[in-house]
Order: C-alpha cells, then structure tokens, then sequence
C-alpha cells in the first residue's frame, strides 16, 4: 500500500455520525440560530427595559411617602386630620412637616437662592407626611383622598402617581414572563422544525444506524446536542447584540440615574436557549421512526 | 390413535446445537393481511454458504429482515444466533444486528460521507476508539481491493466498488453471518462474479453467508446451498 494513503487518517480528522458528534453546520441552522437570536434579543431588551424602569421607582418602592395638604386657614383640624390618616390601614405614620423645614426645602427648590423665602413659606400650606406601610393596600389611595376631603386638604396626585407605578411594573412584568413562555414555545418549535428537515435529510444515516444495532441516544443524541448549542448560540449571540441598545440608550439612562446590567442576562439567555433549543429537539426527535426499526 | 377427543399440539423438534439459524412452522403475516410466508423449516448451520432464491415476491427479503429482527414471525419458531426471535428485546435486537453484517442490494452507502467513514461507522456505534478503528478500516478495505479510495466519496466509485465498500462494511466488525439482499442484482457479471468471490472467501474463513439472488448461473462457478422459495412457501433444498 502507498505509504501516503497509509498517513492519511492521522493527518484528516474523520467526521462520524452518532453518539457526541454534531452533524455539519448548514443552511438551516443558520437560518434558525437568526431566528432564535432575535427572538431572544427582543426578550433580552424587555427584561433590560424592566431593569431599568425598576431602577428608576425604586427608590419609591423603598419607602413610599405621601404628602397631604392643608389649606392654612383649616389649621385647626390639624390635629384631627393626623389621627385619622393615621388610623388608615396601610399607613406606618403621619409627620407633621414645621414652616422652618418647609422653608428649608423651598430654599433648596429655589436652588439656594440669597431670596428670604420664609415669606412665602408662611403662605404654604399644612403638610403631613405620610410613611406608608403597604402601598398596595387595596384602596388605600381613595381612603386618604376621602379623609382629606372631609377637611378640605388635597393630597399630592404627582406622587400617588409614582407610588402606583410599580403596580404598573409588576403588570408588565407579569406581561413579560407571559410573553417569555410564548416566544420560548416558539423558538423550541423553530428549533424544532429545523431539526425535522435535518432529519430528513439524514433519515438513510438514521435509518442506517439502526440496522447497525445503534442505541437509540446514540442515534438521537446528535441532534439534542445540535438544539442545545442552537439555542445556546442563538442566547449568547442575542447578549452580545444587547450592548449596542444599551450604549445607544446610556446618555438617556445617565440621566435617570439608570445604571443597566446586561451582564445579568447572559446566562438566562445562554441557559434559556440551551433549554429551548433542548425541547425544540427533543419534540423533534420524538417521533424518529426507520423502516426495520425495532420496535417494529 | 388420534380421535376427535384429542388435543392437537404442534411438536417442535429438539434445537440443533450446530444450528446458526433455525426455523419450524415459520409464518410472516403483514398487517395489511400479505402472507408472506407460510410454514417454513429449516436449519442453517454454522459457516454454511446459502443462496436463497426465488421469484421476485417469493419472501427472500421478508425473510432475510427477520434474521436481523427487522420483522417478527406471525407464528412458529425462529431462532437465530442462539436467539428466540418471537420474545426479543430492543436490547436483544441491537445486539443480534450489531453480530451481523447486512448487504444490500442499494449498497445504503452514506453518500455525504467518505468511503472511510461509511465502513467505520459500524465500528463506532460499537464504541470502537479511533486508534483501533483506523487500522481496522484499513484492513477491510485492503481485503477488498479500494484501499487506495478511503477517502473518497461513494458518487465518485462504480457500482462494483459501491458494492465492495458495503461488503467491507458488513464485514468490518467480524460478524458470524452476513446477510446479503441481492448484493449482484445491479451488477454486470465479471463484477458480480468478483463480489461473489469476496463473500466466498469470507464463507471459508468461517462466516455464515445467507445471500438472497436472483443470478442462479453464478451456482457454475460458486457452489452452495440453494434454499428455493415460492409464494412464501418452501419448494426446494438442495446442493448446487
């Protein structure tokens, strides 16, 4: 024999089928890890936006506090206004807010100008301060708007407001999962359709394995390797492709003092493709029937 | 003295132990209702060379696909390699193919793949490394004559050469029988003649060769046991 052809096989690494070994890279695959990418790419932009609007109530959600105005010529129901706001369920405490404190404020609103404001502070009205406990004490917001108008006092919309909006947050968030587990089924079922074409195409290699006396992960493991690293791909592919949208978006960010962390996606977009992908194969792999198979 | 009152039982004769393959009664029904076979016995022993003929319909195939478990007998008995081929078990069936080489009439080359890593693969879904697996798939292709083709493609070889590659690949993992589904049916005649060879030449070295054929002018020149089918009946046994 030649001694070339005899050097051969140490020099070309032979490709066989089954067990651990990936099919070749095709068309189809790069079409769905396209598909899958950008599907994730948008989940990844939803749960980054999300990221960012809870930055940005957060510290609402830390201590929500609630003003009540008085009009000064009310004064005297002052006291009684205090007792019954702080009798809401709901509400942690009510402060009464002094004129030299509300002066204070109005200087720094003012930007701390040389202006004596403590003339205008004398025509503010009453304030109480209220520390809730649970803003989502179900309709705590109406009771307070009640009490405060049976003495007249108005209570500061702007900031009832901003207390609901993490209300709002967790509705989009709930939004968001429902949206995740949708477009996951559909990715799983691109991933799963590719591999069904995969499969045709190598049906003569599937079916040939089998006659071989191929166990039937041996035959199948393929395939669940290929969905996995799809989806995987498409997931780390997607994290990559969030950091432009997140240097385009920084000056708006910086100023709400948002500070994003896409980093905390990359592995939920690498483990939840890898997943999705897994499944997308599994369904198609299911149904992985040869003439001679032998369960025949 | 046998009445009416008496009970009927089939009486199966006792195994023999030289038996390779052995069948009592076979019966093969498919389930559109085709019988394909009906009341076939017979023995194939060990290192016997057998050509199984008939005309086209006859139950060559059907036959053949129940020695690796590709079908299963409707009725009657069949054992091969020592196997009950009724009660297998997918394990049992995996293990039964994977003991023998299959050849087909369509060669079932992998064409998107070398001539190297179609005669490899059954070595690798026997988990065969690849520092024992290429010299191996050397060997086989030296006996074979396509040593210098291991790494090229089937669409690039004739259909003698195709058929030698799938002979090399029944053959690669050693296997006590190898079955052969027409393996000379698209063949000119010199180069069914050397495939022939080939087989032979396993035969003497010790494997069972089943070969199902329609070229009974090949018997001139490559005697065996031609086991003849008709209708899915047994009509003949006999020496050529």
């Amino acid at each position: 024999m030649d001694e070339r052809i005899k050097e051969m096989p140490e020099q070309i690494n032979p490709r066989l089928p089954g067990g651990f070994q990936l099919p070749p890279f095709g068309i189809h695959q790069f079409l769905a890890l396209i598909i899958v990418c950008v599907a994730l790419w948008a989940l990844g932009s939803v749960w980054l936006g999300l990221q960012g609007a809870q930055q940005w109530v957060g510290s609402w959600q830390e201590n929500v506090r609630l003003h009540v105005y008085l009009p000064v010529e009310k004064r005297g129901d002052l006291k009684e206004l205090n007792e019954r706001l702080r009798s809401l369920d709901g509400v942690d405490s009510v402060r009464q807010i002094s004129r030299e404190e509300a002066a204070v404020w109005m200087q720094g609103w003012l930007g701390d100008t040389s202006l004596n404001v403590s003339k205008f502070a004398k025509q503010l009205p009453e304030s109480l301060e209220l520390t809730l406990a649970d803003s989502e004490h179900e309709f705590l917001f109406s009771d307070i708007r009640d009490e405060a108008a049976r003495f007249g006092a108005t209570v500061n919309e702007d900031e009832v407001q901003m207390a609901n909006a993490h209300q709002l947050l967790q509705s989009i968030r709930n939004l968001a999962w429902f949206a995740t587990l949708i477009i996951a089924l559909a990715m799983a079922m691109i991933v799963s359709n590719t591999l069904r074409m995969i499969l045709l195409a190598r049906a003569d290699e599937v079916h040939l394995m089998r006659l071989l006396g191929a166990k039937e992960w041996f035959v199948r493991m393929p395939f669940i390797l290929e969905g996995a690293l799809l989806g995987g791909g498409a997931g780390i592919l997607a994290w990559i492709l969030l950091w432009p949208l997140v240097l385009g978006v920084s000056d708006w960010t910086d100023g709400l003092s948002i500070d994003l962390h896409p980093f905390v996606l990359l592995l939920p977009l690498l483990a939840g493709g890898a997943v999705v992908g897994c499944l997308g194969a599994v369904v198609a792999t299911a149904r992985l029937v040869s003439p001679d198979s032998v369960d025949q | 003295m046998l009445t009416a009152g008496h009970l009927m039982v089939t009486v199966f004769p006792m195994p023999d132990k030289n038996a390779l393959i052995e069948m009592q009664q076979l019966m093969l029904r498919y389930p559109a209702g085709k019988v394909a076979l009906s009341g076939v016995s017979l023995a194939i022993s060990k290192g016997s060379f057998i050509y199984l003929t008939g005309e086209s319909g006859a139950g060559k195939s059907s036959l053949l696909r129940m020695f690796y478990g590709g079908l299963r007998p409707t009725s009657g008995q069949l054992s091969v390699q020592q196997w009950d081929m009724r009660g297998l078990s997918e394990g049992d069936v995996r293990e039964l193919r994977q003991r023998t080489g299959i050849i087909f009439q369509d060669h079932k080359l992998l064409f998107s793949r070398t001539v190297f890593e179609n005669v490899a693969l059954p070595l690798r879904v026997q988990g065969w490394e690849k520092e024992r697996l290429v010299p191996r798939v050397r060997k086989v292709l030296e006996f074979v004559g396509l040593d210098d083709r291991l790494w090229s493609y089937p669409e690039a070889l004739s259909g003698g050469e195709q058929q030698r590659i799938a002979i090399a690949r029944a053959m690669v993992t050693n296997p006590p029988i190898i079955l052969a589904d027409e393996p000379t049916g698209n063949l000119d005649e010199d180069t069914a003649r050397h495939v022939l060879d080939l087989l032979m030449t396993l035969n003497n070295n010790g494997t069972t060769v089943i070969m199902a054929t329609h070229d009974l002018h090949l018997l001139n020149s490559h005697p065996g046991r031609v086991i003849q089918l008709h209708q899915g009946s047994l009509v003949g046994d006999s020496h050529g």
